[in-house]
């Protein structure tokens, strides 16, 4: 600005003497020293400066073109710097305290700065000429600056009065104090200028610095709560890029917040994670962990730690929602529960991290498979429970998004052969028995394990609908064929044929139907073996069920009832009060599902049978009556829910089948690798079987398996290596 | 009480009345399909010959092609090939 006012000045002089002579007097030489030492000292001195300008700027340029410009250059020289060391000289001695000295400081800083350009405007030909033909000589400007710096530097007294005030005034500003920026910003660029600011300045402020926080970080990471450390952490660091943006030279902004991030958050980055995240995650604050995301992304190693400590978090409650025993009947809830809430805190928190999104994954598949078989089967429950009708908690839409959450809990599971057996146990009562949410569901849901584990894994569970389709195309063929019988009563009857294969295994039970109903089948075995030759037939009696109308004393009733449950029932058209045991010998039910049939008819929700004693168990001594004054609100009364249920021995059962069919396939593989290899050694041979199998195996139990084969002559030892094996053809 | 059966929804398993487990010509279980097919059952039927061996419907048919028209044997057998009419 300044100097370009000079330059306006000069130019509109030079139009007031147009076409000035050209003489040069020598005897004018000695005046214009003179006149140039006074305008210097004038402009020292803040005083209006006598002389014409352009005469000033003349005497300059003659000197120049008189190769007087050395001289000229160090008269200049050493009148700038008595006047700087005089006017410097009140830094000194002077009792000033902090604030008015850096003040003073400033305003001689904002003085020479002004005086040096007004003195430039002056001599600019000598800056032009002389100082560009000579690469050793300063120009004016950073002549000046020397000559400032050196004061500085060679007054000790004034250079840490000036550090120490500087830093005196951000350590206020850290404090909380309000302080003059634009004051530190000046003096700031003043030591820019003067090329101290690195060396003086910077060194220091960042050792400072550094002390600070690691105290900081010291006290504050122990006495905070860790939700409270980051939100201080995280000021901190917005403070100091503040710092960085109003004041500090753009060099500084690096060193300043990895020393910052190094004491508050890298050398505590354990304890923030430790402490923290449990209670963090526990309490599901999305912002805290988000920032301390951010925090830690910011350090060497930070993420790394977060991630391994997520990790084990998982694991950790994971494990105790998988082993406890007592939590079985909510695993599958807690765990779908839990599996979207650290979704949401990957999405929201971790920056949707891959790394966290895999930590996530291989963790919940840690933790599942600690515990064996039972996630597999509750998984299998849950879908069950889902799927059957009834379910009204949910549109097709929202179980088909129910059951994609499901899939990902099922991906997790290595036991995949346990959650087939229960899947299709349930499957099959579904089908039978009750009714299905949705067949567009039951599809979909198949369609999923399809995709999941191939076709081979659902082809059984397809076979199943093909069969009651098939059935369900049968019946018309029969009900005609049946038409052309001469039965005496008129029963309506369908049934579903199953492929034994397809199913899981049902244990025979021959109970005592009536004639009627013998005959019956014995019409339906004909119709169906006459279109299927070379089946056999068997009836399942525990998938039965009938609807039957029940003439009571206040009302007849239409009631959907088990099989087994219609066969007690008709014993109670002959008598009115039965004991269990005649009970079970006229039906031929055998013992325990005699006692669940009377439990459900006499111990249920609704009641048409009574037992004496009362009690919830049936015993061998009870006698059971209908109840004749039996009354229900409802017309239709359906009591077979007895059927649904899985009983203790159908879930040994189910995991008892698995583990068989275990044995198979491990002495499959065992039969399969050996044939190809012909010889092997034992370690290879268990490598090569554990490739093959997808189900979790105990070495043990493979040596069984091993054994076994050699005892029924599929493979042999080695006669001198007992760990080498032979196949034989 | 008076109860009479209205409906009765029963339910029949079946297996194929066969001597041995396997199909003598693709060796899968019969209770599997031949290697072309998807599923066993009524998509993959069982046959029988006079001869009294079964085997896959698809496993026979492809068998008999490979034969020549006027000499078709059993493949287990090798009694000559007529399907069994129950
Ligand atoms: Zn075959
Ligand atoms: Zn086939
Ligand atoms: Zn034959």
């Amino acid at each position: 600005m300044a100097s370009n006012q000079a330059s306006v000045k000069s130019t509109k002089l030079s139009v007031k003497n147009f076409k000035p002579k050209v003489r040069l007097p020598d005897a004018g030489k000695e005046e214009w020293w003179n006149q140039l030492r006074e305008a210097v000292r004038a402009i020292h001195n803040r005083c209006p400066i006598s002389y014409n300008r352009e005469d000033l700027h003349k005497a300059v340029g003659h000197m120049c073109t008189h190769s007087l410009s050395p001289r000229l250059y160090n008269e200049l020289k050493i009148q700038c710097e008595e006047y700087t060391k005089a006017s410097l000289h009140q830094l000194i001695d002077d009792f000033m305290d902090e604030m008015a000295y850096l003040i003073k400081l400033n305003s001689l800083w904002k003085d020479h700065c002004n005086q040096m350009i007004m003195i430039r405007g002056i001599y600019l030909t000598l800056d032009r000429t002389y100082v560009m033909q000579n690469p050793l000589v300063l120009s004016l400007w950073d002549m000046g600056l020397e000559l400032f710096r050196k004061f500085i530097v060679s007054e000790q007294t004034v250079e840490k009065k000036t550090i120490d005030g500087l830093l005196s005034l951000i350590s206020r500003e850290r404090n909380g104090e309000t302080i003059n920026k634009s004051l530190i910003k000046s003096l700031l660029r003043m030591l820019s200028e003067l090329q101290m600011y690195q060396y003086h300045f910077e060194n220091k402020f960042l050792q400072v610095t550094e002390s600070l926080y690691a105290t900081e970080g010291q006290n504050f990471s122990q006495s905070l709560e860790i939700p409270d450390y980051l939100s201080f952490v995280d000021k901190r660091i917005k403070e100091e890029s503040e710092r960085c943006l109003h004041y500090l030279e753009h060099s500084t902004k690096k060193p300043l917040l990895t020393s910052v991030e190094k004491q508050l958050i890298e050398y505590r980055k354990e304890m923030i994670i430790n402490k923290g995240k449990t209670e963090l995650l526990d309490t599901n604050r999305l912002d805290k962990l988000k920032l301390m995301y951010s925090l830690l992304a910011r350090v060497n190693g930070g993420l790394d730690e977060l991630c391994k400590r997520f990790s084990l978090y998982i694991q950790e409650r994971g494990t105790s929602m998988v082993m406890d025993t007592e939590r079985d009947k909510t695993m599958v809830t807690e765990l779908l529960d839990f599996k979207s809430k650290l979704d949401s805190v990957i999405e929201l928190s971790f920056d949707h991290n891959p790394k966290f999104i895999n930590t996530e994954k291989d963790s919940f598949e840690t933790f599942i498979n600690r515990r064996t078989n039972k996630p597999a089967e509750l998984i299998a429950k849950y879908i069950d429970m889902k799927l059957r009708a009834g379910n009204k908690e949910a549109t097709d839409e929202e179980l088909d998004k129910i059951l994609d959450k499901i899939m990902v809990m099922f991906r997790f599971i290595q036991g995949k052969d346990v959650f087939e057996a229960f899947y299709k146990k349930d499957l099959a009562k579904r089908l039978l028995v009750g009714r299905s949410a949705s067949v567009d569901a039951e599809m979909s849901m198949l369609l999923k394990l399809k995709q999941e584990c191939g076709a081979g894994f659902t082809s059984k569970l397809e076979g199943m609908f093909k069969d009651i389709e098939h059935s369900k195309e049968l019946m018309p063929h029969y009900k005609q064929y049946l038409n052309n019988q001469k039965i005496g009563h008129n029963l309506d009857m369908t049934v579903n044929v199953l492929m034994t294969s397809n199913w899981p295994t049902y244990h025979p039970m021959d109970v005592i139907l009536p004639e009627y109903m013998i005959s019956y089948q014995k019409h339906f075995q004909q119709f169906y073996l006459s279109k299927h030759s070379g089946r056999k037939l068997q009836w399942i009696s525990t998938l039965g069920h009938c609807v039957v109308a029940a003439n009571f004393p206040l009302g007849k009733k239409d009631i959907v009832v088990s099989l087994l449950q219609t066969l007690v029932l008709l014993q109670f058209n002959k008598e009115d009060e039965i004991s269990f045991l005649d009970l079970k010998q006229r039906t031929g039910i055998d013992d325990a599902d005699m006692r669940r049939t009377l439990q459900s008819l006499a111990c249920g929700k609704v009641r048409v049978l009574h037992k004496k004693p009362k009690g919830k168990e049936v015993e061998d001594n009870d006698v059971f009556a209908y109840v004749s004054d039996f009354k229900h609100k409802q017309f239709h009364i359906k009591i077979n829910q007895v059927q649904m249920k899985e009983t203790l021995e159908e879930n040994i059962n189910t995991t008892e089948r698995v583990f068989q069919d275990r044995q198979y396939q491990i002495d499959a593989a065992i039969v399969r690798i050996m044939k190809t290899r012909k010889t092997l050694s034992h370690a290879l041979l268990v490598t090569a079987v554990y490739e093959q199998l997808k189900f979790p195996i105990k070495p043990s139990d493979l040596k069984k398996r091993i054994e076994s084969l050699i005892e029924r002559d599929y493979m042999e030892r080695d006669e001198d290596d007992a760990y080498q094996y032979h196949y034989v053809a | 009480m008076k109860v009479t059966i209205q409906k009765w929804i029963g339910v029949a398993s079946w297996k194929w009345q066969v001597n041995d487990d396997n199909c003598g010509i693709c060796r899968m279980p019969f209770d599997s399909c031949c290697p072309e097919c998807k599923l066993p059952g009524d998509d993959c039927t069982i046959v029988w010959g006079e001869c009294s061996h079964c085997f896959h419907v698809h496993c026979i048919l492809k068998w008999l092609q490979s034969q020549n028209y006027q000499d078709q044997t059993c493949p287990m057998c090798r009694q000559s090939w007529k399907f069994k009419t129950h």
